[in-house]
């Protein structure tokens, strides 16, 4: 078990979004979680990444066998957890190298290894920029500053490649991409995935699916957790709408 | 131009400085910048220290009440520490101005063919016909109390020449050592920069303190760029200490000619820098770039004015501040763009990090605009780190305290990076990174 959430809730500036979430990721195992806008899955994102305005109101995390809920976001990542964001920060006077070596450094002497050799390191970024085939040059460039979308969102995916996370959690990663950028973010996530680490796939459209194909899929609505399922679910949920299953909610 | 003789030049100045006495804060290009704690200071400075040489230049003259506030002790040049242990290591020539006198015995100086330096003093001033005519042009003794200070008192400065077409291939330093090692002491390093047509010259001008006792120091550089000439200055406050420091840049830029000036306040309990550059005729060019890192109860104001007074022209500034603890910075940047100066480029921005609530900034960008075909503008920002950034940074595992040393270094670099020189760069950026905590 990489990550087990039980009855999460939080909320912001007193406002309860998350009202009561358990999932357990175990490793190999992609989980999607979609919904409708507001539904709380970005909330979710927040919390476990450990973004400070979100106040957690109850339940637990464990995670790698940590309380999770008790760790400065840099810890969080140290242990493995990976946001990639909805929206990546623009960093001016910050090279993308300069930035990744401080992450990988820091997260490599957090286990108790000596930071990489500049040469290794330099070829390491060089081999896992053409994962999602980012050019070179990328790498002096300021941190995100001035990328397109598409260029921000394959950056992300490049960090996770460097960073190697236990848990990856793709934060609507698909929204604002065309086709050729979505296959190319997709490509980078699938050549990641492996029997060792698990990833939390937060999407509003059924179209990413097609290309991360997800172990299990759960529909967020109104801060819980209203059905899971298989990939059928995402297929049904394209078909039908959410609609279908607000109703059954509120029957129920 | 001088058409005094020196002696008269300097009582003219003294009187002016009196005069205009040291200005408060209701001067307008001092609102910010207190002078009070200083004013007690000087006292005490002008109390323990005396010019002898001034008595001589001022017998006759309307000083009498300042010149019988000082006393008749003589600065202690035994005491000396050499200055090489202070210089940087970034260029071959050293000019060593010692509580602002030059010594060459303090100096390393290399034959280069196009370059002469030699001390500014009154006999050059009169003999000499370039630099008696380029000697308080850029810096005339009107333009603030301080400069009419300098002039009265600076005895022994430094001319520095450059012959027509002459490229000096490195960096030449002026080292400013104000030792106050055995009391109090007031300094007045006074150089002189000319560039004949078509020369290249890269002047970097370092203060620095030794001791305990306070300098206060008051400081004149003035640059005179002939036509096609290129000249970059440094002005570096990396090393001062407690030295109060308030020092006056103005420089001439003839056609095609370019200044380009960098100022790094890193260091010091008070530093008030005014840079004047005029374009004088058309094509000049103007870059005017700093950053103050400051922390503590560090104050450091920077008034800079570009004046525009013929079509053509262009200029660019960046200046940047951050600012930790209870530190104070000020920016004031004047540009001036004459009815004549038509087709004149002008921009200017200037930006500060406040990183704690203690610190504060005043920033004054002051656009004066008669000519009607012309592109300026400017922007000035103020603010926090940016807190999703730094979550950001945090979030790829770097620490908090990192992250946010990471930013407000990248922040300062930018500046930095601009220096044409590796070494110097090299060295300021592991100053400013380990002022801030970062790596470089």
């Amino acid at each position: 078990m990489i990550i087990d959430i039980k009855d999460l809730k939080a909320g912001i500036d007193g406002t309860e979004i998350l009202k009561g979430i358990s999932l357990t990721v175990n490793p190999g195992e992609v989980h999607a979680i979609m919904g409708p806008n507001g539904s709380g899955k970005s909330t979710l994102a927040s919390v476990l990444a450990g973004r400070d305005e979100y106040n957690v109101l109850g339940g637990t995390v464990e995670f790698n066998g940590h309380d999770l809920l008790d760790m400065s976001p840099e810890d969080r990542a140290r242990e493995g957890l990976f946001l990639a964001f909805q929206y990546p920060v623009e960093i001016p006077g910050v090279s993308t190298a300069n930035f990744l070596k401080s992450a990988v450094n820091e997260q490599r002497k957090y286990r108790g290894l000596p930071p990489l050799e500049p040469a290794a390191f330099l070829a390491l970024m060089r081999e896992r920029m053409k994962l999602v085939e980012m050019d070179p040059s990328f790498l002096q460039r300021s941190l995100n500053d001035g990328f397109s979308g598409g260029e921000k969102k394959r950056n992300e995916i490049f960090q996770m490649a460097m960073l190697e996370p236990k848990l990856a959690i793709l934060d609507e990663t698909d929204s604002g991409l065309d086709i050729d950028a979505l296959r190319i973010v997709a490509g980078g996530v699938n050549a990641l995935r492996n029997s060792e680490n698990g990833m939390i796939v937060i999407t509003h459209y059924q179209r990413l699916l097609n290309y991360i194909v997800p172990d299990f899929v759960h529909v967020l609505w109104n801060g819980r957790i209203v059905r899971s399922g298989g990939k059928e679910l995402a297929l049904a949920l394209e078909e039908k709408g959410y609609d279908w299953i607000k109703q059954e909610t509120a029957v129920a | 131009m001088m058409s005094a003789s020196m002696p008269t030049l300097r009582a003219h100045a003294l009187a002016r400085f009196n005069e205009l006495g040291v200005p408060t804060t209701k001067h307008e290009e001092w609102k910010y910048t207190s002078l009070r704690k200083l004013v007690d200071e000087l006292d005490s400075v002008l109390d323990s220290v005396l010019v002898d040489e001034l008595d001589d230049v001022l017998d006759s003259v309307l000083v009498d009440e300042l010149v019988s506030e000082l006393d008749s002790v003589n600065v202690s040049k035994d005491s000396l520490k050499t200055s090489s242990q202070t210089s940087l290591k970034t260029s071959s020539q050293t000019v060593t101005l010692f509580n602002g006198t030059y010594r060459p015995d303090l100096s390393t100086l290399i034959d280069v063919e196009g370059l002469t330096i030699c001390e500014l003093n009154d006999e050059l001033v009169a003999s000499d016909e370039k630099v008696g005519a380029a000697f308080t042009t850029a810096a005339p003794i009107d333009a603030h109390a301080f400069v009419a200070l300098n002039t009265a008192l600076a005895t022994s400065g430094v001319v520095i020449t450059v012959a027509k077409n002459a490229t000096i291939p490195t960096p030449l330093t002026i080292t400013c050592v104000n030792d106050a090692q055995t009391e109090n002491v007031l300094t007045t390093p006074r150089v002189l920069v000319i560039a004949e047509e078509g020369a290249s010259v890269q002047v970097i001008e370092s203060h620095h303190a030794q001791g305990e006792h306070t300098a206060v120091e008051v400081g004149v550089t003035e640059i005179i760029a002939h036509a096609n000439s290129n000249v970059t200055y440094v002005k570096l406050l990396v090393d001062v200490g407690n030295t109060h420091h308030i020092g006056f840049t103005g420089g001439h830029i003839y056609r095609d000619a370019v200044i380009r000036a960098h100022t790094f306040c890193i260091d010091g309990t008070f530093t008030r820098n005014d840079l004047e550059l005029k374009l004088m005729e058309p094509g000049a060019s103007a870059y005017l770039d700093g950053v103050s890192v400051l922390n503590e109860e560090q104050f450091a104001d920077n008034h800079t004015v570009v004046d525009h007074l013929v079509p053509h022209c262009h200029s660019e500034e960046l200046y940047k501040g951050v600012y930790d603890g209870k530190s104070t910075g000020v920016f004031n940047g004047k540009i001036f763009v004459r009815p004549q100066a038509q087709k004149t480029t002008a921009y200017q921005s200037n930006h500060s990090l406040l990183l704690s609530d203690r610190a504060s900034v005043n920033a004054k960008p002051q656009l004066e605009i008669f000519a009607d075909d012309v592109k300026c503008s400017h922007g000035a920002t103020m603010g926090q780190l940016d807190e999703e950034a730094v979550f950001y940074l945090q979030a790829r595992g770097i620490g908090r305290d990192e992250a946010r040393a990471l930013m407000t270094y990248a922040f300062a670099a930018e500046v930095i990076e601009r220096l044409p020189f590796d070494d110097l760069r090299t060295y300021l950026e592991e100053r400013v990174a380990n002022k801030l905590g970062a790596q470089p």
